[in-house]
């Protein structure tokens, strides 16, 4: 039953406003107060920044760096607030999250050119273990349009031998919004959610890093591209078509010219 | 589903879907009557009922099937009110026609000595994953003997869900106040009324079209690049890991 709970509470969650989406998480959560865990590790929210209380630098939170109310930082491997049981990845993955984090910070300056960048592992039962990259980018505000890039992705990796198998799950939140005299108040935003998995070689040259990587990397340029599509493109098109901006009576007479034309050229054709 | 208690479903929610129906203008059709008429507030007598202004008809209408039942006489308030309201309705259905041929509603409504004029259209296309609606409202300063140039309030909205693996959404609201000159002749008045909402709602859709091409050419590029400036993927390899520096 409690499964069927949570179906329907995700169900409604991929409906209502995205705009509003801390509100109506913390509404569910207020409505069924059993499913919150079920619910937080589930539902993307917008990323939030924190500062490390040592270097100062900035980090993304996440259900996966949280320890009751502390999050963990990426670049000092603390606590904050300070927790002195708080759980800490294993010597191991600490490694690669150092390395990760380097990287992803610079795949983030070539391909954002700014925002921040977090990246987490950690070990799952079933011997395999999993990591989330997470990037976030405002915009500077150009023409009056506030922008925001929001990716999240959770990659779990299975080694097998020197293979290794990768799951993404990738969602992207990007939210655009202006205010202006003649458009008045306009909210685009929202998120894709895709999957993704493969089997790839593990050597020296390709690591699970390098691996993770180039999957990201690729994942992440296809759903530009979809969303480029979908945000610009198809709620751009639905809106022209509840109003059109030409008249029907012009739109017809086009119409009318384009059949007299082709009926000309076709019995030109027949002559 | 959520909650394991239909009863609720029944009672609570049904004033919750009342309430949203009303708000977006939900287009009914009545047996017998060409025209659909719209739910808004502009037309709700209370009791469940609303009445159509074409067919003079009040009804009762079920928020949850979205039927209208139980049609009932409903004459105007006056016949001064109805010559307006007929003049009005004229010019917006020409309107109508005109811009929203594909799924657009427009009624006007005379009650209490006030006119709105209310419009929807929507757009729901399941095998696109896609739904929208488009709500206009605008109170039209007209009647009582009025002249000369008057104030006009609306307010547009609309709104766009796509929604196949992902959510998203929006929204968009304005409400122009406009000037309108207003005379004893209701023919000329009408028309001159629905020029100035045809040039306003035609200049909103077009700041909106450049909204878009402003999101998608400036902000979202500033973003994320579709490609890194080298034009070149990054390179994950071991030999360049000494690239990889932690800026502090």
């Amino acid at each position: 039953m409690g499964e069927q709970q949570l179906d329907c509470a995700l169900d409604l969650m991929r409906r209502l406003p995205p705009q509003q989406c801390d509100k109506n998480l913390s509404d569910l959560i207020d409505l069924c107060p059993h499913l919150v865990d079920d619910l937080l590790s589930t539902i993307d929210q917008p990323l939030k920044i924190a500062a490390d209380r040592e270097t100062g630098k900035q980090y993304l939170l996440c259900d996966y760096n949280r320890d009751g109310d502390s999050y963990r930082s990426p670049w000092s491997n603390t606590y904050d607030p300070p927790l002195e049981d708080g759980q800490l990845p294993t010597e191991k993955r600490r490694k690669m999250e150092i390395e990760a984090n380097a990287a992803f910070e610079s795949y983030r300056d070539l391909y954002f050119e700014g925002g921040v960048s977090s990246v987490y592992f950690w070990d799952l039962d079933n011997g395999g273990f999993a990591g989330i990259v997470l990037i976030k980018k405002e915009g500077d505000g150009a023409k009056n349009i506030t922008g925001c890039w929001d990716s999240i992705h959770v990659i779990e990796i299975t080694e097998r031998a020197r293979q290794a198998h990768y799951k993404l799950t990738s969602t992207i939140m990007l939210w655009l919004q202006t205010n202006k005299s003649a458009s008045g108040v306009m909210n685009l935003g929202g998120s894709l959610t895709r999957q993704h998995e493969m089997d790839a070689p593990i050597s020296d040259q390709n690591t699970h890093l390098a691996n993770m990587g180039r999957m990201i990397e690729d994942q992440e340029s296809k759903m530009r591209l979809t969303i480029n599509e979908i945000y610009f493109g198809k709620t751009k098109k639905v809106m022209s078509d509840l109003r059109s901006l030409e008249k029907q009576s012009e739109i017809e007479k086009q119409d009318e010219i384009v059949r007299e034309i082709s009926n000309a050229v076709a019995s030109r054709g027949a002559n | 589903m959520l909650l394991k208690n239909d009863d609720l479903l029944k009672d609570k929610c049904l004033s919750a879907i009342s309430q949203y129906n009303v708000k977006q203008f939900v287009p009914v059709k009545l047996d017998g009557v060409a025209k659909q008429t719209l739910i808004t507030p502009f037309n709700d007598v209370g009791n469940g009922r609303f009445y159509d202004e074409v067919s003079k008809k009040s009804f009762k209408y079920d928020h949850v099937r979205k039927e209208a039942s139980d049609l009932q006489p409903h004459p105007s308030e006056s016949a001064v009110t109805d010559q307006w309201r007929q003049a009005l309705q004229s010019q917006l259905d020409t309107y109508i026609d005109e811009h929203y041929a594909k799924s657009g509603t427009g009624v006007v409504f005379a009650r209490n000595g006030v006119f709105t004029i209310c419009i929807e259209s929507h757009q729901f296309q399941p095998k696109n994953f896609c739904n929208g609606r488009w709500r206009s409202e605008w109170s039209v300063p007209v009647g009582d003997g009025k002249s000369g140039a008057h104030e006009m309030k609306g307010k547009v909205q609309s709104q766009v869900h796509y929604y196949e693996d992902g959510n998203v959404q929006l929204f968009s609201e304005k409400e122009p106040v406009l000037k309108v000159n207003v005379s004893a002749d209701c023919e000329k008045t009408a028309k001159e009324i629905l020029r100035v909402i045809a040039e306003e709602e035609t200049k909103y859709q077009n700041a909106v079209q450049e909204n878009y091409a402003n999101m998608s050419d400036t902000t979202f590029k500033a973003l994320r690049r579709q490609l890194p400036v080298t034009r070149a993927k990054m390179d994950w390899s071991k030999k360049n890991r000494n690239s990889w520096t932690i800026e502090n």
